[in-house]
Formats: structure tokens, C-alpha cells, sequence
């Protein structure tokens, strides 16, 4: 009997320690990820003079002028022409990523035909295969189809290289949908094209949204393929824009966080806004067992 | 007969309308540039145009040898295994560490955690490199942070020399304390350490006890410098931290969704049945994510062995190519001074084999433990 109560004890008492064990932990990750983009944020508010002088301490007197005026990071990292062109990319392929991949998926899965497993498995080869160890072929590749510097390169290759990922979930997705949906339609004598716009595509919203969702963070984010892909700045994406803050402009501490902030902030609010969504697509896109 | 020769048309016809688009892109994106890889990769082409540029030809495996033979080879090898193993042993560890909180409830509020772990996933690797890389510059926060503990610490010990606040009163005994708290900085600004420091504190009026501490605090405390990125033994350790920081999250979130899935009732039965936490975890909750363990490692080997972005942005390879690794040594030799694209390309598939050969032996290492363990 006063075993058992002992065990009972040490046993709560484990689990507290336990629970206060656990909330360290977290707590102690949490902030290590949090602060750092807190301070990032906030140093971009002190004139580089007061950085330098105090750089952990809050702004005395905020400013702007980081970011505005003839020499803000705005300007000087031309951020007027990155933006519209990360957004252009990062829709275009995506969109371009979903349609490639819900068309072919939907022949893979729907379509009997032999060519498909050979092609099929192709595609998820591509899976382990990163399109970044490709830097300088694709770059040769470019140069011999004359389309470098051009958007149709990045966006060529920003969708080939989400086509693995965006191939295999579709067809994965579409073959759960019952083949007897197209089988009577095509009794009734309908078309495969017809058959997927009006059955397969409206069907295939989730597996659409979790492709966008990892791929719009991706793209928006991507760096070493449009690296090698373009050199002008009418062409450039913000990723690009906020390297060059490393290099030449990076003593000026004041508008490197800048701009920092600046190509930091729209996808913060993406993720505030998503965030359900996006871990969801995460967890979905995670090729699984 | 006729109609269904039609249908079979019809049917091969937007089989590959359907089909042929991605590819096309595919091809154009994955299947050529391995191609143009290995062919490149044994021949002599150099820069200009490709075809009817200057002729180029097939020499062979010379540029494998050489590869063999470069030790900055086998120091971005080496560099690129560092990434791995910390991915594979740092980010999966603690990711599933994270998600296995999480999802057993041990704290309140599992969106809150999740939503703020994941937030390095979501920026660029450019602003983390770039914001982690002004962390550790010898000017950075860092130093500022342990400085400014160390002269609280140090600010602290003098108001014990100083016992009286108010009055200041030079002795022979309050030098010799100060001189043995300040230890070698005080050789290292004073030439004659005892008479020139009793010459500073006679400089004071005895009221200014106060100011004496500041300004022997801010002479004698030790001053710290982090110097990790410019430090060629220990430059990887800052890009190391880095890799951990950004991709924990991702795993904790793979790991918590496939955790999600197990069925409550068989850990809340062996519960009841007695089995304690860690059992629950060994015999129920990995079994259950063998698979999903076995892929993210997976995942984690292709990623960084051919991660680019983060080491270009931090470091670029320096000081003295310390910290390069495979994609910043081939990109270095396809753009930097004189280019030599076929050495590039060897690289190149280098980095896609050694990705598969292991990738090959995290997939053998699944069967030979059992796999799946349903």
C-alpha cells in the first residue's frame, strides 16, 4: 500500500518535472528563433550611427529613414522593380507548376496506358534528385537555347524543378478519386479532356492548394537557381536584391536591415495569414512512407 | 470496330497532350542537364559558344583525376558531410524532440509552438544568412551582450575594492587590489603598472568614486570578440548553428502531423497497462514513424549536399575556403577566374552520386532494421 502511494508521488512528481522540462525547452527554442527576427525588424529603425553604438537596446528615437529618401534601402536595393518580379515568378510558376502536374497526374492515374510507368518513375526519381546540384548545365542550357536573362528561363526552370514534387502528389491524389467517375463518363461518351475539366479539376482544389502553398514560400524565397539564370536588375528577384546587402552595402547596418525587413515582411504576413494551411501543405507534401 | 479505334485515338491522343507539357519541362530542366553533365564533364569545352563556336571535343576522365587529386575537394566533401550529419543527427532529433511535446500535450497551446518553430522555414535563407552572420561578426550582438556582462561582473567586484562611495582614497593596498583584479590588461596599458595607476586614481577628486568604476570598468574588463566566421577551425560551427535553426521547425511539423495519425487508444491502453513516457515514445510513437523518419532523412541528404544559398550568403566559402562545400566549389570553378565548366560538371555529378549512394545506404540501414516495424 505505502509503495504504491510513493510510486504515485514520484510519478507526479516526474511528470511535473517533466511539463516544466518540456516548457524550458520550448521557451528556450522559441525565443532563440523569435528574437533574432524581432531584432532584425527593430534594428531597421535605428540610424546605422546608434546600431553601432547600442545594438541590442531599443531605438531611441525610431526612423524611417532606413528606408525612404534618395539613399533608403528602398531605392538603393531597387526594390520598386524586385518586387513585381518575385511576384511574377513566384505566381507564374506556381501556377504553371499546378497545371503541368494536374494534367499529367490525371493521365497517370486515369488513362491506362503503358508508357506511364516508366514515365511515372521518372518523375519521382526527380524527386531525390535536387534541380541546385544542376547549377552550372542549367546555366550552359540557357546560354545554348538564348534565354538567358530572360523570365522564361526562371520560370522554366522554376517550374521543372517543382515538377517532381507536383507530379507525384497529383497523381497520387488523383488516383484516389474512383475511376468510376470517368469510366461512366467516357461510356456516356465524353471526351478526356472534357472528363477533366469538368469532374477531375474541381475535385483536385486540395491537392492545388497544398502544391501552391509549397511552392509560393519556395519560389518566393529562392536564391542559388535565379542566381546563375539572370544578372540584370530589371530581371532580378528580392532574394537577389537582398544579397547585394551582404556584399558592398553591408557596412551601412541601417539599410541592410532595411532591406532585410523589407523582403522579410511579406511573406511573415503570408505565414500569419496561411499558417494552417501552410503546415498542413507541409505535412502533406512530406513524401510519405 | 471503326468507333473504337476512334475512342483509342482519342485516348492516346490527350494521354499525351496531357502528358508531354511537363515532360517537356522536365526534360528540358532535369534529364538534359545530367546529360550535358556527363558530357561535358569528360570533354575539353571552355566557355563561348557551344555549337559552331570553337570545336570542343571528348579527352576523357582527366577531370575526375584531377578532382580526386584536389584537396579542396575533399574539404567541401568533408564540409557537405558536416551539413548532413547535423542535419540528419541535429534537425531530426530535435525536431521529432519538439513534435513529440507537442503532440502528448506536456505544454499548453500546440499551434503557438508550431506556428513560431516553423517561422525560419518561411524567410529567405539570404536574410538568415546575412542576419545570423552580423550575429556573429566580431562587432556583432553577441559581443555586445557578453560584454556587457562581463563589465557588470567586473563593475560589481570593483564596488568591493571601493567600499567607501563617497569618499576616494588612494592607497598603496587599493592599487595593489586593482592591479591584481585587472590581472595582464594592466601591463598591457600601463608601462609601470603601480605608480602610473596611482597617478590615474590621483587624477580624481574624491568625490568622483563612482566615475573611477566606470572608467576602470571599461579600462580592465576583459573584452570578448567573437570571431567564429573568420576563424578557419571553428568558421563551420556558425553555419552549422544556422542549418539547425532553419530546419528543425520543418521536421517538427512532418514529424507531428504523421504522430497525429497513430491511434489514440493504443498509447491511452498502454497507459493503463502501466508503460511509462519513454516507453510509449520507443515502442509505440517511433515504430509508428519509421517510414517518415527513413523519407526526412532522405530529404535532409539530398537538401544538403547540394545546399547552396545559406554557406554563399554567410561565409562564401572563406576565410581561405574553410568552410566551402561542393556547390560553392563548383560554382566557383564554372564563374571565378578562369572558368574550367568541365571540372564544374564532374562536380556536379558528384554531388548527384554521392546524394544516391546515400541516400542507397539510409534506405538499407530501413531494411535491415526491420523498416516499417508495424
Amino acid at each position: 500500500m505505502s509503495e504504491e502511494i510513493t510510486t504515485t508521488v514520484l510519478g507526479r512528481f516526474s511528470a511535473a518535472f517533466a511539463k516544466i522540462l518540456a516548457y524550458a525547452v520550448m521557451i528556450l527554442f522559441s525565443v532563440m528563433t523569435i528574437y533574432p527576427i524581432f531584432w532584425l525588424i527593430m534594428n531597421s529603425f535605428k540610424p546605422t550611427r546608434e546600431f553601432q553604438m547600442s545594438q541590442l537596446g531599443f531605438p531611441h528615437s525610431p526612423t524611417f529613414n532606413n528606408y525612404i529618401g534618395k539613399f533608403g534601402a528602398w531605392k538603393l536595393g531597387d526594390f520598386d522593380k524586385l518586387i513585381p518580379n518575385s511576384i511574377i515568378y513566384t505566381l507564374g510558376a506556381t501556377l504553371g507548376i499546378i497545371v503541368l502536374s494536374v494534367l499529367a497526374g490525371f493521365a497517370f492515374a486515369k488513362i491506362p496506358r503503358k508508357a506511364t510507368a516508366a514515365i511515372y518513375a521518372s518523375f519521382v526519381i526527380g524527386l531525390l534528385l535536387s534541380v541546385q546540384s544542376l547549377l552550372i548545365p542549367l546555366f550552359l542550357e540557357v546560354n545554348i537555347l538564348g534565354i538567358y536573362n530572360t523570365r522564361l528561363a526562371v520560370l522554366l526552370v522554376y517550374v521543372g524543378a517543382g515538377l517532381p514534387m507536383g507530379i507525384y502528389l497529383a497523381t497520387e491524389y488523383i488516383k484516389g478519386i474512383p475511376t468510376s467517375l470517368v469510366e461512366s463518363a467516357r461510356i456516356d461518351g465524353a471526351k478526356y479532356f472534357r472528363i477533366f475539366r469538368s469532374i477531375i479539376l474541381p475535385m483536385t482544389i486540395p491537392v492545388a492548394t497544398t502544391l501552391a502553398i509549397l511552392n509560393i514560400t519556395g519560389i518566393w524565397n529562392e536564391f542559388a537557381l535565379i542566381n546563375i539564370l539572370v544578372s540584370k536588375t530589371e530581371l532580378k528577384s528580392l532574394p537577389l536584391g537582398m544579397y547585394r546587402f551582404s556584399g558592398s552595402l553591408s557596412s551601412d547596418w541601417g539599410k541592410q536591415f532595411a532591406a532585410l525587413t523589407i523582403g522579410t515582411v511579406p511573406m511573415l504576413l503570408f505565414y500569419i495569414i496561411f499558417r494552417k494551411q501552410i503546415t498542413q501543405g507541409v505535412a502533406a507534401g512530406a513524401v510519405k512512407g | 470496330m471503326a468507333r473504337k479505334k476512334r475512342i483509342g485515338r482519342e485516348e492516346g491522343r490527350a494521354y499525351w497532350m496531357m502528358v508531354l507539357p511537363a515532360l517537356i519541362v522536365y526534360m528540358l530542366v532535369l534529364a538534359f542537364p545530367i546529360v550535358l553533365s556527363v558530357v561535358l564533364s569528360v570533354s575539353n569545352y571552355n566557355g563561348g559558344k557551344m555549337f559552331g563556336g570553337e570545336p570542343w571535343q571528348i579527352t576523357g576522365f582527366a577531370k575526375y583525376a584531377k578532382l580526386v587529386g584536389d584537396p579542396l575537394f575533399w574539404n567541401s566533401l568533408k564540409n557537405n558531410l558536416y551539413i548532413v550529419l547535423i542535419s540528419v543527427f541535429g534537425q531530426l532529433p530535435l525536431g521529432f524532440i519538439f513534435a513529440y511535446i507537442i503532440y502528448r500535450k506536456t505544454v499548453k497551446w500546440p499551434g503557438f509552438w508550431q506556428g513560431i518553430l516553423y517561422v525560419p522555414n518561411i524567410i529567405s535563407v539570404i536574410v538568415v544568412a546575412v542576419l545570423w552572420s552580423t550575429i556573429f561578426s566580431p562587432n556583432g550582438p553577441l559581443g555586445e551582450a557578453i560584454n556587457s556582462l562581463r563589465q557588470g561582473a567586473f563593475h560589481a567586484k570593483l564596488a568591493l575594492i571601493f567600499t567607501d562611495p563617497t569618499s576616494l582614497v588612494v592607497s598603496d593596498d587599493l592599487v595593489n587590489k586593482l592591479l591584481a583584479l585587472a590581472g595582464p590588461k594592466a601591463s598591457a596599458i600601463f608601462t609601470n603598472p603601480p605608480s602610473e595607476l596611482k597617478e590615474f586614481l590621483m587624477g580624481y577628486s574624491p568625490n568622483q568614486v563612482q566615475q573611477v568604476i566606470t572608467d576602470l570598468t571599461n579600462m580592465f574588463a576583459q573584452k570578448w570578440t567573437p570571431a567564429f566566421l573568420g576563424k578557419p577551425d571553428i568558421a563551420m560551427l556558425p553555419i552549422l548553428f544556422v542549418t539547425l535553426w532553419i530546419w528543425t521547425g520543418l521536421y517538427m511539423i512532418i514529424f507531428l502531423a504523421n504522430m497525429q495519425k497513430i491511434d489514440v487508444q493504443i498509447i491511452e491502453s498502454a497507459r493503463i497497462d502501466g508503460a511509462n513516457e519513454g516507453q510509449v515514445m520507443r515502442y509505440i510513437v517511433v515504430p509508428a514513424l519509421s517510414g517518415t523518419l527513413v523519407n526526412s532523412a532522405i530529404l535532409c541528404i539530398a537538401g544538403s549536399l547540394s545546399s547552396f544559398s545559406l554557406v554563399w550568403a554567410m561565409t562564401g566559402g572563406g576565410p581561405n575556403h574553410v568552410t566551402e562545400i561542393l556547390a560553392i566549389y563548383m560554382f566557383n570553378n564554372a564563374f571565378l577566374g578562369r572558368p574550367d565548366f568541365p571540372l564544374a560538371n564532374a562536380i556536379a555529378l558528384v554531388m548527384v552520386i554521392v546524394s544516391f549512394i546515400l541516400i542507397g545506404i539510409t534506405k538499407a540501414v530501413e531494411n535491415k532494421f526491420g523498416g516499417k516495424g508495424e
